[in-house]
Formats: structure tokens, sequence, C-alpha cells
């Protein structure tokens, strides 16, 4: 063992400040570093994320092939009239044959913008989910590397957001300190994601007691059935945009099927919420108005599919700060002055005091 | 369970008592700073006190951070009996025009920071006066060695003491001693000048032993070296004499006499040390030099280790239930910080804590089973250096820029104490067992810097906040 190792030794600064070159290149004059690295205890896990089940093997799906298919025809036929339209005004005359042209023109461009924002927001989806895989190692293996990417990407999402800005710039102030990545990981927490926490927490609260009023109010069954549905998606959409999703339809509809999946595996944990529900549902509101005991129900479905969002949505999976459960949310929305909210929003408005 | 035992428990249990009426009106927290000597105990609370007073950058602080901390300042002392730590004077060293690194430790102090804070819960804000004391109890670590004497006899101590003197690292330091003891023998009758001479011979190799080079940590009785203010009374004149365990004394012997001092050392200087401040903190953290001992090599490395496990033995950790309130506290939290963190690049961090870890293994299972929270952390209270990379012979070696002290050395460098210098420490071992098998010896060298010259507001520091945030983040819930 003979110089495997890197002697101590000293730089008295005049001397070295001059050679001190940065070469582009580095050399790995180390060796085989074949060391064990002894690995800490690890101390409570995050749950893992509930969206990553592992799909069955699909077969082959004959019903994909028939409606693409079937979509490719009419898309076809649509092109192939589209075209003699084209055609025949061309043959009426020049100037109306123009005109159709370019709107023709102009109905491609549009559908491959749209295409092209389905596919960014898709993509932009997926960029979460990863990023919240990786925030979760970084924080339950306490990994220098998956934190140092996972804020890379945290900064560059929310780097255009001018409500971000200054949250982002605090958030930056510490970036030179000597923290450990599991520290590091809940500095970003606090800076970014604890502001839009407040910003969800609140958007969940007014759609939810939206629903309420409306289920409580509208005359007819099948009617409110398509408000809870356009809130709920509506919320989602918001919910998603908020913490840097910016979902498009396709998205939304993707990100409503992981929602669902969401409360599917998280329900068992929930039942102390169901409990509640039923006892507002069919017990004292019922018993008070049937219809407000129903709103009520669908105001509560609605903050828990919220919560189920954001949780999706937070590319920071909670860690310290408390789980948001459904009771405290439901405060909120139940309680039209917001007493009990208020404590939460004060430490949260709060800005950090000045060195 | 003897007698003594007992009266004890009971003298715990009061002194658990008192503090459970007056925590009941004025909510206090007891948090105690041990460690061997040098190991930065009294930078740290300066470092701490400092922090909290001038609002300091502590991004993990949460409740400072978020804001929640409205005010914090230092309350007159609240006992008349013990003395104040020293906060300003030793301020003043560090930021003073020479500046250099406070005295160490000589007797216990103790100071009392006020915080008003916003509570948080529905209750809390409205029943809570949002007041919390915290009084920082600092004392000389080597006391802290005295407390495994409560357990054992007199033969008992002196068998293992003499032991241990004989074993290499230590007796080139213990040879005048041990000649001094070798026309002694136990029966001998008893003689004052004689009994004085050997303690004097005593006192001595315990001293050369920790001035060494070889940084020896294990060295009871503390009092010896840390008399406080018992320097010269006769509790301090006995010594260990080569006694086997369980030898019954004759009476008028001086082994006789000797033993009789040192019971009356256990039970006039240990026990009520134990009582009245011990045995009553809620949160401790425990600072550890692990640096200096990989410095000094293996054997200093071991010696460390079997200090510090001696010592923890002695806490009661725990979680504190109703019971343990009125009754006696236990240390709910504990913090093991590898002090003196800016003496090495922070990629280097995460093994310094896993040395540290290795070192204070069983602690930490007891600690666990106990249901008491506790954490290792590579702390530098207040920050000396900064980092730079140097590139030599085309490889990027991670530094760390600072002033060295004048005399330290590395290579054929000798510093003045004035001029900067970027130093490379050497890597530490990746796997920590290294450390103690003597693999990493003569890989490492330490250079101790001078205190930051410009701090501006506060000083700069390593992870004192994540300290902080373990020890009372919690209550300010």
């Amino acid at each position: 063992m003979s110089k495997d190792y890197r002697e101590p030794q000293a730089f008295v600064l005049d001397e070295a400040m001059p050679g001190k070159t940065r070469l582009a290149t580095r050399s790995k004059a180390r060796g085989p570093a074949l060391e064990f690295e002894i690995e800490p205890a690890l101390p409570e896990l995050l749950p893992p994320l509930a969206m990553a089940a592992a799909a069955p093997r699909q077969r082959f799906r004959w019903l994909a092939v028939l409606v693409s298919a079937a979509f490719g025809l009419i898309v076809m036929g649509a092109t192939l009239s589209i075209i003699q339209l084209v055609e025949s005004f061309f043959v009426r005359s020049p100037y109306l044959g123009w005109l159709t042209l370019s709107l023709a023109g102009l109905l491609a461009i549009a559908a491959l913008a749209m295409i092209v924002r389905e596919v960014a927001g898709l993509l932009r989806l997926n960029k979460i989910e990863a990023l919240q895989e990786k925030s979760s190692r970084a924080i339950n293996l306490d990994e220098g590397q998956s934190a140092d990417s996972a804020l890379a990407e945290l900064e560059s999402l929310y780097a255009n957001r001018p409500d971000m800005n200054w949250h982002l710039g605090q958030f930056k102030s510490h970036r030179d300190d000597i923290l450990d990545p599991r520290d590091r990981m809940r500095l970003a927490e606090r800076h970014l994601m604890e502001p839009l926490d407040v910003m969800a927490h609140k958007i969940i609260a007014r759609r939810a007691r939206r629903v309420t009023l409306l289920t409580t109010v509208t005359p007819a069954a099948a009617l409110d059935i398509l408000f809870v549905a356009t809130q709920n998606f509506g919320m989602l959409r918001e919910i998603a945009a908020l913490y840097g999703g910016k979902p498009s339809t396709l998205a939304t509809f993707k990100l409503a099927r992981m929602v669902v999946a969401h409360l599917a595996i998280a329900g068992g944990l929930s039942l102390s919420d169901s409990f509640i529900q039923h006892f507002i549902g069919k017990g004292l509101l019922g018993k008070l108005s049937a219809r407000f005991g129903e709103g009520a129900v669908n105001g509560i479905l609605t903050a828990r599919i919220g919560l189920a969002t954001s949780a999706l949505c937070r590319p920071i999976p909670r860690q310290t700060a408390t789980r948001e459960t459904l009771t405290s949310l439901l405060r909120e929305v139940f309680n039209f002055g917001s007493d009990a909210s208020k404590p939460k929003d004060i430490s949260k408005m709060n800005p950090e005091p000045q060195d | 369970m003897r007698f003594s035992d007992f009266i004890d428990g009971g003298r715990i249990a009061a002194g658990g008592l008192q503090d459970f009426a007056t925590g009941l009106f004025h909510p206090t927290l007891r948090l105690g700073v041990t460690g061997l000597s040098r190991s930065g105990k009294t930078v740290f609370i300066t470092a701490l006190v400092h922090a909290l007073l001038k609002g300091a950058r502590m991004p993990m602080f949460e409740a400072h951070a978020k804001g929640r901390i409205t005010r914090c300042y230092l309350e007159p002392q609240p006992n008349d009996d013990l003395p104040r730590f020293a906060y300003e004077e030793h301020l003043a060293a560090l930021t003073g025009e020479n500046r250099h690194w406070p005295e160490g430790t000589k007797r216990i102090s103790q100071l009392r920071l006020t915080f008003e804070y916003e509570p948080q819960g529905f209750l809390a804000r409205r029943f809570h006066s949002g007041k919390l004391h915290v009084d920082i109890v600092d004392y000389p670590g080597e006391w802290l060695l005295d407390l495994p004497l409560m357990t054992q006899s007199y033969q008992q101590w002196s068998s293992a003491t003499i032991a241990m003197a004989k074993k290499p690292p230590r007796l080139t330091h213990a040879a005048p001693w041990l000649e001094l003891l070798k026309n002694i023998k136990s029966n001998d009758p008893q003689n004052e000048m004689k009994a004085l001479e050997i303690a004097t011979g005593f006192t001595a190799y315990l001293a050369r032993c920790r001035e060494s080079d070889v940084s020896l940590s294990t060295l009871p009785p503390g009092r010896f070296l840390m008399p406080g203010d018992l320097a010269g009374s006769p509790l301090l004149s006995f010594a260990p004499l080569d006694l086997s365990d369980g030898e019954i004394l004759a009476p008028n012997s001086l082994a006789a006499i000797m033993a009789r001092r040192y019971d009356s050392y256990v039970l006039k200087v240990v026990k009520p040390f134990f009582h009245s401040h011990f045995s009553r903190l809620d949160r401790q953290i425990v600072m550890v030099d692990v640096l200096s001992s990989l410095n000094a090599g293996a054997a200093a490395v071991a010696d460390l280790q079997q200090a510090l496990n001696e010592v923890l033995s002695c806490f009661r950790i725990g979680e504190n239930s109703l019971l343990s309130e009125l009754f006696g506290r236990r240390v709910e939290r504990l913090l093991f910080a590898a002090t003196k963190a800016d003496q090495l690049h922070h990629t280097d961090h995460d093994q310094l804590e896993n040395i540290l870890r290795t070192l204070i293994e069983t602690t930490t299972h007891s600690a666990e089973a106990s249901g008491a929270r506790h954490d290792v952390a590579a702390l530098a209270s207040i920050r000396s250096t900064r980092e730079a990379k140097v590139t030599q012979k085309g490889q990027e070696i991670p530094c760390i820029v600072g002033t060295p002290m004048a005399g330290e050395q590395i290579g054929k460098t000798v510093f003045d104490g004035e001029k900067e210098a970027a130093v490379f420490p050497g890597d530490l071992p990746k796997q920590a067992s290294a450390a103690l098998d003597g693999q990493a010896e003569g890989k490492l060298h330490f250079v101790r810097f001078r205190p930051p010259a410009n701090i501006g507001e506060s000083f700069p520091h390593i992870r004192l906040d994540r300290a902080i945030e373990f020890l009372l983040g919690d209550r300010f819930a």
C-alpha cells in the first residue's frame, strides 16, 4: 500500500494562487476506488409514491388498433375532402382558392400546435413525476447527487414564474451554505413548496365550497353531476398549473386517472375520513337538509380529490410539513369566517427575516 | 441495590419535582453542553448565543427562519449559586484585536436565554405565554469522567487505573509515578506527607498525559486536572495504590485513608454535581473532537471511544412521560457533534459523521431502545475557513483556506499565524473502522485555524442551525 492516498499538504496562498489554473480535463490519478462505503442507517422512509405500481404485462390491444385505424381513416377522409374542396374553389376562382388554401393551412397549423401542446403537457407531467422520485430519493437516502439535480430542475421549473421570483431568490441565497442533501431539500420545500401549498389549500377550499353550494342549490340530480365534474377538472388543472405542471387536455385526463388510482390506494388510510363523511352525509347534516347533506359529501369528495392532486403534482413529496388532513381542510371549507386558518396563514406569509 | 441508591433516587425525584413545579409557570429547558476538554464547548455556547441574539442566518432552524421567534435575549442569572457563563468575555476574545479562541471551561457555569415566540397550535396561541427559557449549562468535560466513579469502590478504581497506566501509550508518562508507588505498600501506616506526595505525583502524571501529543481522554478523577474551587482541598489528596479488587484494607493504614478520601470525593464532589446539574438536563449535546484524536493516531481514537462510552453510560436517556416529568427528567434528545468540521472539506463531512457513529455505537443502541432521539452531525460552531479547489499536476485537490494558528505545521511548512493558506488535510478513510485500526495513521493531518477575521454581523458556521433545530426546535411548535 504505497501512496494510494493523497498526502496532507499545504499551499501558502501567495505562492499557490498564480499557478492555480483549472484544467478542463481531470485525469483520474486516484486509482481504482473500490472501497465499500458504509451507508448510514435510514431514518423513517417516506411512503413510496402511489403511482409507482408496476403495470401487469399487457396483451396486444386490438381495440387500440381498431380505434387508431378508424381515426386514421377519418383524418385521411377529412384531408381528402379538404383537398377536393380547395381544388373546386380554385376551379371557380383563384382568389377563393387561395383563401380556402390558407384556411386549410391555418387548420393544419392549429392542429399541429394542439398536438405539440398536448405532448408538452404530458412531458411536463412526466417530468414532475421523475422530479418527485428524485426528490424522495434525495430525502430518503440523503443522496447529494439526486438532490443537486432535483434542485436544479426545480429552479428551472420556477425560473419564469413572477410569483415565485422572490421565493426563488430567498432559496438561492442559501446555495453556498454547507448543508446536507436532506436539509437542502427541506429548505427547498420551505421556500418553494410551502407558499404554493398555501395557494393550493385555498384553491381546494374554494372549489370544495363551490361544489357544496352548487349541489345544494341545483334542482336536478343530473345537473350536479355535471357541476361536480367540471369543478373537479377545473381544480385539477388549477393545482397542476400551480405546481408547474400546466396540463393540457390529455394530461388532465392522465392526471385524473392518477388521482383516482391514488385515492384508491390511499383509501385505506382515510378510513376515518369516510367515517366523517358518513356521519355528515347521512347523519346530522342529512337530518337537517337532505340536499345540504349531499352537498357536504360532494364537497368532502372534492377536497379529497384536491389533496390527492396536490400530493401528485408537488415536485417534492411531503415530509415534515404536516400532512394536510381532510379535517384541517374541512374546517376551512365549512368555516366561512376562516378563523381557524389564520395562524397557519400568518406563519406562511411571514417573510424570512433578513440577515 | 444499596441504601445509597435509594437516597440518590430520592434526590433525583426531589430535583424533578422542583423543576416540574417551576416549569408549570415558566417553561424551561435545560440544555447540557458536554464534551471532553478542548472539544469546543465554550466556542459552541458563545456562537450559539451570539447567533440567536443577532438573528444570524440559520435556515435550518425552522422557528427562526420562519420568523416565529419574535425576540431572544439574555436573562439575569436564575440560580444565585451558579456562576454565569462569561459570554461577553469569550466574545471579546473571538472578535477582539488579537483574535483567539477563548479559554476553556474551568468550572460549571450557566446562562439563561429567553425566547419569545408565536406558538402555533390553536390552544397554545390562547393559553401559552409564548415564552421559553433555555438554560445552557456548561461544565468541564473532565468532571463527566468522574461519574463512573459513583459505581466503583476505591479498590476497583485503583486496580483499573494502575492497569491502564501500565499500558503502552501511557506508560512513558506514568513511569515516575509508578516508580514512586513501588516503595509504598497498602498497609503502610497513614502519613499525611506521604499521601500528599503520591497524590501530587499522580496529578502530575495525569497532567503529562493531557499535555502530550498523544491526546488521551480517559483521565479520572476529573477534579485533579480541573479543580475548580477545590484547589488544595484534602478532597483531592488521594491516589490509587497497588491494590487488588476487593482487598480488605487495614484500619489506619495509608490505603484506608486514601479510600476514605476517595469515598468523600465521590460523596461530596461527584454526587452533588450529578444531582443538581447533570440529572436534570432535558437536552444534551455531546461535543467530540474526533479530528484531533485522528491527528494523534489510532491509540488516541480508541482512548476517545472508551472515554465517550464511559461518559455516555451515565446519561439518563429516554422519552419523558408524566411520571418522569415529576420524578427526574431524562435526556430525550441527544446530539453528538463532531466539532471543528471546518478543518476539512465538506465532501468529507459524511465520513466524519460515520467515524463518530462508529465510536458511539453502543450508546446509540441503548438510546434507540430507550426511545430518546439522537443524531450525529459534523459541526463547526464558528467556521474559520473557506473552501477552495487547488489544481496540482492535473489533479483537483479539495482544500480549505484559512489562517492557521502560529506554530502549526504541515509537511515542511510552518505557519506564522498571519498568512492565509490553503490546506489539504488528507482524505478521511472511506470505512469508519479504518480510523480505529490504525490504517489511517499518518495519512491525515488537521491544522487548527485562528477565528475568522471579518465576520460582519454574525459568525459563519456549519450546521449550527441544524444542531439548534434538533435540540430545541420541537419546543417552538
